[in-house]
């Protein structure tokens, strides 16, 4: 019997923690997994109480390089129903096609790693060579192609003008017919096909108990979006859909991504086209806030991102409590493994976007033997162990 | 001999010590295509046995301090590192929180510094460039 | 609606789509199942340390798919004693939460087998008994 382990390095945002996965298998089964945590743990939390609401920004932005408008978005909104300030309209939909770039990217970005983990390297550069059009998008608007840094207690800090709206609008036409493309690839082709379906497939029932939330949950047939049962930012005028799947395996779950993906690209057409007139960049903002407490929700591209923000008045919070997707589905998802086979655990785990980053390595301890050996993730995923 | 070799074949293996990923999806999209890395012949090593550099990001968590210190030792001479990002160099946005020791070169000797948050593909390879100058001079 | 009936615990709208109840610990568990009886899942727990009250009060957050509103649960711990009964038999779903509510605040979920120390916190606070996010934890 060998065990193996399972070292994910970096560690999303929405994780709080890289964490090492744990797999005990039984030759090729996988009978066990626990999950140990803490390698990224940065006592964000605790910092916030230090710092002003202001630093507070840049402080939440940074739990995540990948989604960090959102994190910005989920602080901001709820620290200005605390300070009693409302955006100007042309704000919230600059704010809201930030986000929604941010979750084209995040989603290609995570199909190029799964298609990198099942062997098909060339998906894998196809979609990051296509990514960074999305990421010379987010520079365009924001200055920034990965902290987009734009929000201010109020509004937003730049301004969306003519030129750029028109180049916006022309690169997004390119950025849709490469991601019709990249849907039909995982609809059709036959490696992913059968590395995907079937794989790490999680009923409705278990989803909700054990608390899953976006693509996964809506993998599995649940149609819980925060976009569209608690509306914020641009949300409530903008029509869009929200994708669902059945089936509940790795497959639906990608497949999802895309789908949403491409619905962004809608979203931000249309917040472009239908930019409400006035300012966006507010002249000023208030320093402190009023003696509440706020629940604060949005739909990060992994899922249900949320803030708990307390305050007892003053320039800083009381306490600011994060809660991210990742969170729940890299801690809540050890049963899923059960019953698959070794090779199907990368893919199981990237199904849920916990961020993985180039340098995950597996340690293969056999018991037996005594022999302790490295084995790169992408090894793992490609031929187990013999 | 084992300088030219990494003067003209470097294999970079990357370390996430704490990072909010900023810094690692920009030195994954300096291995793409676009910014074309293979020609200095950068490539991500398999394994830290056969690395030359080691790029350091994030905040140096302690946990994952421990880690980055014996997976320096596990590389073979002659290694290099490249501290990328702010968080690698002075902690960024966390410096001095209570889990992070909040400085690369408080755990790795440093040999390049690439600030940023993050830094630029461009700039990664531009920083890897510098190293390999420096390498190439003796230095 | 400015109230919203769940079996016979009544919350108040504090908010749009944002219900508060409080109960006492004893009064956890029922209520827990009755929310989730219903088409829903927990969100979080928070926990905000209160020491001018000497309490942890811990905020159990489910979002109620069939009522599309969150829906708070309040309860609080002494500082002194910090202990609540464990939900996560309940819901499975609530082993992070209470994971990381007891490593950073000390809280004790009577009946969770895999509570530890050293979930998130660093080993060198660990053995000095620290839980870093209580108020007066001094780092």
């Amino acid at each position: 019997m060998a065990v193996v382990e399972i070292p994910i390095g970096p560690q999303h945002p929405a994780l709080h923690e890289p964490i090492m996965l744990r797999v005990r298998a039984e030759g090729e089964e996988v009978v066990e997994v626990t999950v140990n945590t803490g390698y990224n743990h940065r006592g964000i939390e605790k910092l916030m109480e230090k710092n002003s609401w202001v630093r507070g920004m840049y402080l939440a932005g940074r739990v995540c390089g990948i989604c960090n408008a959102v994190h910005t978005q989920v602080y901001v909104q709820g620290v200005e129903k605390l300070m009693g300030v409302e955006p100007p309209p042309r704000a919230n939909y600059i704010r809201t096609i930030v986000m929604e770039l941010e979750r084209i990217h995040s989603h290609m970005l995570i199909s190029a790693v799964m298609a990198e983990i099942v062997g098909f390297d060339t998906l894998f550069m196809l979609i990051m060579r296509d990514r960074d059009r999305v990421m010379y998008l987010k520079e365009l608007v924001t200055g920034n192609r990965v902290h987009a840094d734009i929000h201010i207690l109020g509004g937003v800090k730049r301004d969306i003008d003519e030129v750029r709206r028109d180049k916006m609008l022309s690169e997004l036409r390119v950025i849709e017919e490469r991601l019709k493309y990249y849907r039909k690839v995982f609809e059709e082709d036959y490696t992913l096909l059968r590395r995907l379906t079937e794989v790490g497939r999680i009923r409705k029932s278990e989803a909700l108990s054990h608390c899953l939330v976006g693509p996964t949950l809506r993998g599995s047939g649940v149609k819980s979006d925060v976009r569209l049962d608690d509306p914020y930012a641009a949300y409530p005028e903008i029509p869009f859909d929200v994708v669902v799947r059945e089936e509940g395996d790795s497959w639906a779950r990608m497949v999802v991504r895309l789908e949403e993906a491409l619905a962004s690209v809608g979203i931000v057409r249309y917040a472009l086209e239908h930019l409400p007139q006035g300012p966006a960049v507010p002249k000023a903002f208030p320093r402190a806030a009023r003696v509440g407490e706020v629940i604060s929700r949005v739909e990060a591209p992994r899922g249900e991102l949320i803030y708990h923000i307390v305050s007892t008045g003053g320039g800083n919070p009381y306490r600011v409590k994060i809660r991210t997707p990742s969170f729940l589905h890299i801690i809540n998802t050890e049963f899923t493994y059960l019953g698959h086979r070794l090779a199907d655990v990368p893919v199981i785990f990237a199904s849920y976007d916990p961020c993985i980053s180039c340098t995950e390595r597996v340690l293969v301890v056999d018991e037996k033997r005594g022999v302790r050996r490295y084995v790169s993730l992408r090894e793992l995923a490609r031929w187990g162990t013999t | 001999m084992g300088v030219s070799v990494i003067r003209y074949s470097p294999w970079i293996m990357h370390f996430n010590a704490g990072a909010c990923n900023g810094c690692d999806i920009e030195l994954l999209a300096a291995l793409t295509p676009l910014f074309d890395p293979e020609r200095l012949g950068v490539r991500l090593a398999p394994n830290p046995r056969h690395a030359d550099i080691i790029v350091v990001t994030g905040a140096l968590n302690k946990k994952a301090a421990e880690r980055l210190r014996r997976l320096y030792e596990q590389t073979p001479s002659p290694k290099y590192v490249i501290a990328c990002g702010a968080c690698a160099i002075s902690g960024g946005v966390f410096t001095d929180s209570y889990p992070l020791i909040s400085r690369a070169d408080r755990v790795v000797p440093v040999d390049v510094y690439i600030p940023g948050c993050p830094p630029r593909p461009e700039a990664i390879l531009y920083g890897i460039k510098k190293l390999l100058d420096r390498v190439a001079r003796g230095g | 609606m400015a109230e919203l009936s769940i079996g016979g615990y009544s919350f108040r709208e504090v908010g749009p789509r944002r219900y508060v109840a409080s109960v006492d610990p004893g009064r956890l568990r029922e209520i827990v199942e009755l929310i989730v009886g219903e088409e829903s899942y927990l969100s979080t727990i928070s926990a905000v340390d209160l020491p001018k009250e000497n309490a942890i009060e811990l905020n159990y957050v489910f979002w109620s798919i069939r009522h599309r509103a969150a829906l708070v649960v309040k309860t609080r711990v002494s500082r002194e004693k910090p202990v609540v009964p464990t939900i996560v038999d309940i819901v499975p779903g609530a082993l992070g939460g209470e994971l990381e509510a007891h490593d950073l605040f000390g809280v004790i979920f009577e009946g969770n087998t895999r509570l530890r120390r050293g979930f998130l916190v660093p080993e060198d606070l660990v053995s000095k008994g620290i839980y870093p996010m209580r108020k007066d934890a001094g780092v």
